[in-house]
């Protein structure tokens, strides 16, 4: 065992990386480098290329060995990043790994500045108080929590549905929470799936099915969580079940209480069509709905409107599965990870208002049409515009809601190749003229571009420019036809073009309630409402958050290869976690010194985790280290200064302060 | 939408990057919105989204060796559709116009006369400046003119040439001055020492032209103490809001339909006589595109006892320019020598289609030019073109 020292006997080794030229291209090394070395107790100093390297971590082993070191400061990237590998090389050269410190010069240093002396010195600032502090450093255990192996999934969209069958397959019991009746999400309104036009139904439906009958899934429609507690591996969450008015135990699916409603034709809006049909009060969402349970909206349900009304629909049901009385019920459960796949909404064209929509009843969304074509939707597949004529041309356009200022800014990625595809699936049907507006056509992926091409072979029309002004064709007396009108800009023409449906490819966005859920799962995300993954490039599906992960579109546009690949990560990270069985936490939680305790309580309410007790027998304040979650407001709050937190101990923080500001500014150097 | 005043001024096609405003361009995807949403469009050579590729390229001198730009009418559809932003209307395209202005041989001679003459006289028309305030006795309602009486005021009323000279015009001053009057506004105006505030566009790429106007208004304002200026052309207005500004004017400056909304509960209940007529409003370009006053004119409208307001196919941010912006107002006859259908006749065909009354508007350009335009439809007398000031007025019982 290495000397691990008493303050008298600290030797301190410093390495700072150049990152490539990351960081050395702003920061003088060197200059670094030699600074350091003539700090008291530094016993070595060096730079090295890629100090995370082997060959790096490898110096640093050596030098512990060999020159008895017994503190180690690293001067690097982010800690986010690099701390742990840092503190593992400590470790395995026989260090306890709570003797290293790090020091960011990159992130918060060599990016953000341009003027190389002034990086520099702040770099030499910030390396001087991780020396000054790294000497009153104390060894440190990690401490274990067990993880809860349940897992809760949010969202039952195609990602929901995978990840949940995965952890279930995996043997893991898995909860699944929809907030619609039935799972199935976007995909399930889906006739065909871009670019090999498979059946969206045939793909989709056996893994519904699969979810409802996995013995490791509990599945929860119509559910919505209200309330999240704890920290990974132990959340507590709260799911509100709000009532169908049918008990889901005797419900045999058979439909007859639709069939026998007093409504003998449907009167109201159909979500699922999105209002392109009507339904009942008491409706299935669509035929392969899973739970194929009934639902009855109160909202236009006689029964709850009035109190009046013959119950045909109770007289025929044979297991006597309606229940008018049943009222919502709030489930708790503990799981030890979340999955979050709640997707997305699409983009509401009447803020474009020049496109007509909701104005012109020939303006469908890509959505609507969806439907249309769909062999189980409004029209049994037919595709007849809303007086039933069959549209003889028809114009698609791209990019609605996306890529604008004035809406949305992103590019909604799954929009030319759907576009693509309803053309495809179009023409097939009516025989139509078929025109595609773009402003770019971004076909990424396999098999996309080829998809692509083999309908431009087909002789639907490409036509190069952003659709300007939408209006009735009131030429020569003319027929209910729409004029689209757009520059097509390879030829360099403004264009006029015809048509007896429009159909608006809107984009995706975040749905309205991303704020609400990232503020209840204490997740982050970005302006626009996308939750943000802890890495792009290699944390795709883990948030900022521990133990709670991303999959889907809720993260960002994506098309169903993607999200179902994020959804096996999402579920591959939960396993992970579970399978070790526990995790390691920062020993940074605070403790009591109980001699100087008075007892006052003042700490008690402030903590936020509700970590902290009072002894009773003893009258002393107590922390729950499980609990503590090292935030350090007691630490601060309490008056007799009892309260001690680990690696942000008094002496740490004020040597680390009188390290920064001990800085000379040499003006004849600038 | 509105571009950074300090940013913007004195900016140059040479260094118009060093700007935000300017930076915008390089975002530009060339994806044709501004030219299929411009009017003028099909009769440009280059038309906005090429103007902004040839400009990336180091080519805007060709653009400016055409008369591509002369055609622009400032109507802001480019801008108001462009997916990334960019100040066509207000920053780029002026830039280019004042280099095709300067380049061309002869201006046409319609413009060349009304520059002349605003210069000149004050005004576009050519009229004497000592009968810019004669309506004045003809208003039922009395109206303070400043020369004559110059005590502080709360409200400028900035009357501006077209209203002052202009028969159809007059009547909409009468109409304000009676709503004024009715809805106790401490007014007054400048009556003949007022000269034309210029338009926005104009003003723009004429500074020689635009500095003696701004030089002279500015300095006879100063004469006098008031709280705001109210006016009912919408050209007045952004030239206030947006050139004067560069010069120091301070002030602040209203159109007269936003004006009142702060008064609608008192106008309306002044509105007592019924007007049975369906009414179909023409957005202005600079009071709607460019302000987002979209709300305001219909508000007042509905404000009136029985009128019906039917839409137009093309309204609010989607409104067709009557063509008489960025110096429309003086290119008919040339537009019509290059071929070109003029604006106000679309338009007008789009109005009479909704079988209204009435056409209403908010700017007084708009009054001759369709009047004009139904004349030539044949359908003068199954239509009347009224500002909305006029419509409050007739509904007011004296
Ligand atoms: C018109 C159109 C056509 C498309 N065509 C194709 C195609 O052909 N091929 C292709 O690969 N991709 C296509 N896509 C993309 C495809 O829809 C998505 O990739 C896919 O649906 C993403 O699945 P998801 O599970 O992430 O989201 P979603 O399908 O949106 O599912 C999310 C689920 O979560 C539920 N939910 C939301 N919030 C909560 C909450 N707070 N609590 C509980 N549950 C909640 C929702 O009800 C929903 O069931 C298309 C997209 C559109 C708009
Ligand atoms: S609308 Fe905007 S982005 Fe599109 S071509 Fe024109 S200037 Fe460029
Ligand atoms: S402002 Fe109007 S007329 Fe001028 S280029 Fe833009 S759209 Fe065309």
């Amino acid at each position: 065992m290495t000397n691990q020292g008493n303050n008298k006997d600290i030797r301190i080794g410093f390495y700072i990386c150049h990152c490539g030229t990351n960081i050395a291209s702003t920061v003088d090394v060197q200059k670094v480098v030699e600074f350091a070395s003539k700090l008291p107790k530094v016993v070595v100093s060096r730079d090295y290329k890629y100090m995370c390297s082997d060959p790096g971590q490898e110096l640093i082993q050596k030098d512990i060995k060999e020159l008895g070191l017994n503190r180690i400061v690293v001067a690097a990237c982010s800690p986010f990043l690099h701390e742990k590998t840092f503190r593992n090389a400590s470790s395995q050269a026989g260090l306890n790994q709570f003797y290293f410190q790090m020091v960011n010069t990159r992130e918060q240093n060599s990016w953000v500045h341009l003027d190389p002396y002034a990086s520099t010195e702040k770099a030499i600032d910030l390396v001087r108080a991780a020396i000054y502090r790294v000497v009153y450093h104390k060894p440190l255990e990690q401490k274990r929590v067990p993880i809860h192996p349940d897992v809760l999934v949010v969202g039952g969209g195609i990602a929901g549905i995978h990840a949940a069958l995965t952890l279930a397959n995996a043997g893991k019991k898995v909860y699944l929470v929809e907030r619609e009746p039935s799972i199935g999400g976007h995909m399930a309104m889906f006739d065909k799936t871009f670019p090999t036009l498979d059946c969206a139904a045939c793909i989709l439906t056996p893994k519904m099915t699969a979810v409802k009958n996995h013995p490791n899934i509990t599945l929860w429609t119509y559910s919505e969580v209200i309330g999240v507690d704890g920290y990974v591996g132990n959340f507590k969450v709260k799911v509100r079940r709000k009532p169908r008015y049918i008990n889901e135990d005797l419900c045999i699916g058979c439909l007859d209480c639709i069939e026998a409603c007093v409504y003998k034709e449907g009167r109201f809006y159909d979500e699922f069509n999105l209002g392109l049909s009507k339904r009942k009060p008491v409706y299935i969402p669509f035929p392969q709905a899973v739970p194929l349970l009934v639902v009855i909206d109160p909202e236009t349900c006689i029964q709850f409107k009035s109190g009046k009304c013959k119950q045909t629909c109770v007289e025929v049901c044979e297991p006597n599965a309606i229940d008018f009385t049943q009222k919502e019920r709030i489930e708790e459960i503990e799981v030890g990870t979340i999955i979050i796949a709640t997707g997305f909404q699409t983009f509401d064209p009447k803020k474009i208002p020049y496109y007509g929509y909701g104005t012109y009843p020939n303006v469908y969304t890509a959505l609507e049409v969806e439907r249309l074509i769909n062999a189980s939707g409004p029209t049994q597949g037919q595709i007849v515009l809303r007086d039933g004529t069959r549209p003889k041309s028809i114009a698609i356009i791209h990019c609605v809601g996306s890529r604008d200022k004035n809406t949305n800014q992103w590019c909604s990625r799954v929009c030319c190749l759907y576009s693509i595809k309803l053309a495809h699936l179009l023409k097939e049907r009516t025989e139509a003229e078929i025109y595609n507006f773009y402003i770019d056509i971004r076909t990424p992926g396999k098999m996309m571009d080829e998809f692509f091409i083999r309908m431009k072979e087909e002789g639907i029309k490409f036509i190069r420019g952003r659709v300007a002004d939408i209006y009735p064709d009131t030429s020569n007396g003319c027929c209910g036809k729409l004029v689209v009108k757009a520059e097509d800009t390879l030829v360099g023409e403004i264009i006029k073009v015809p048509v007896d449906m429009v159909v608006l490819s809107i984009g995706l966005e975040p749905r309205a309630d991303a704020q609400e859920i990232r503020r209840m799962f204490n997740i982050t995300c970005s302006t626009e409402g996308f939750y943000i993954e802890r890495h792009p490039k290699l944390a795709p599906v883990n948030t900022f958050t521990d133990g709670i992960f991303l999959a889907g579109c809720c993260q960002g546009p994506k098309d169903i290869p993607d999200t179902v690949a994020q959804a096996g990560a999402a579920a591959a990270e939960a396993l992970t976690l579970i399978d070790t069985g526990y995790i390691e936490i920062e020993p940074n939680t605070a403790f009591v010194l109980e001699d100087d305790c008075s007892g006052c309580k003042s700490c008690i309410p402030l903590c936020p985790y509700t970590a902290i007790s009072f002894l009773e027998d003893k009258k002393k304040a107590f922390i729950n280290e499980v609990l503590c979650k090292g935030c350090g407001t007691c630490v601060a709050a309490c008056p007799s200064g009892s309260i001690v937190q680990n690696l942000f101990e008094d002496e740490e923080i004020f040597s680390e302060i009188v390290g920064v500001l001990n800085y000379t500014y040499h003006e004849e150097e600038v | 939408m509105i571009a950074d005043l300090e940013e913007i001024k004195g900016v140059t096609l040479e260094t118009i990057y060093e700007t935000s405003e300017g930076k915008l361009i390089l975002t530009c995807i060339q994806c044709g919105t501004c030219v299929g949403t411009c009017p003028h469009g099909e009769y440009m050579k280059y038309p906005p989204r090429r103007i902004i590729e040839m400009l990336l390229h180091g080519l805007a001198d060709k653009v400016s060796d055409t008369d591509s730009m002369l055609k622009c009418v400032n109507c802001y559809a480019c801008m108001a559709k462009c997916p990334r932003g960019i100040h066509l209307t207000e920053v780029l395209l002026q830039l280019i116009k004042e280099q095709t202005i300067l380049k061309l041989p002869t201006l046409p001679a319609e413009l060349q006369k009304a520059l002349e003459n605003s210069y000149r006289y004050g005004n576009p028309m050519g009229e004497s400046g000592r009968k810019r305030a004669n309506w004045v006795a003809t208003s039922k309602y009395p109206v303070r003119i400043l020369s004559q009486n110059p005590g502080p005021v709360d409200v400028l009323w900035f009357v501006e040439s077209y209203p002052a000279y202009y028969p159809r015009g007059q009547d909409t001053c009468r109409a304000i001055a009676k709503i004024f009057n009715r809805l106790e506004i401490d007014f007054a105006i400048l009556g003949n020492e007022e000269r034309s505030a210029g338009e926005c566009g104009l003003l723009a790429w004429e500074t020689g032209l635009a500095e003696a106007l701004i030089d002279y208004n500015i300095s006879i304002l100063g004469k006098y103490t008031f709280n705001k200026i109210v006016t009912s052309d919408p050209h007045a207005l952004d030239a206030f809001n947006y050139r004067y500004r560069m010069y120091g004017f301070k002030k602040p400056v209203y159109h007269i339909i936003p004006f009142l909304m702060p008064y609608y509960d008192k106008l309306k209940s002044m509105l007592t006589r019924p007007l049975n007529y369906s009414v179909t409003y023409h957005d202005s370009c600079c009071l709607g595109r460019h302000n987002g006053f979209f709300d305001e004119p219909r508000a007042l409208l509905n404000a009136i006892p029985g009128i019906k307001l039917v839409e137009m196919f093309h309204h609010r941010i989607n409104s067709i320019c009557c063509g008489g912006g960025g110096g429309g107002m003086w290119l008919d006859t040339y537009f019509k020598s290059q071929n070109m259908e003029r604006l106000s006749d679309i338009r007008i065909r789009e109005a009479i289609a909704t079988g209204a009354d009435i056409l209403a508007v908010g700017c007084p350009y708009e009054i001759p030019r369709f009047e004009d335009a139904l004349k030539v439809a044949g359908y003068e007398n199954k239509m009347v073109v009224k500002d909305i000031v006029e419509l409050l007025s007739e509904s007011m019982e004296d």
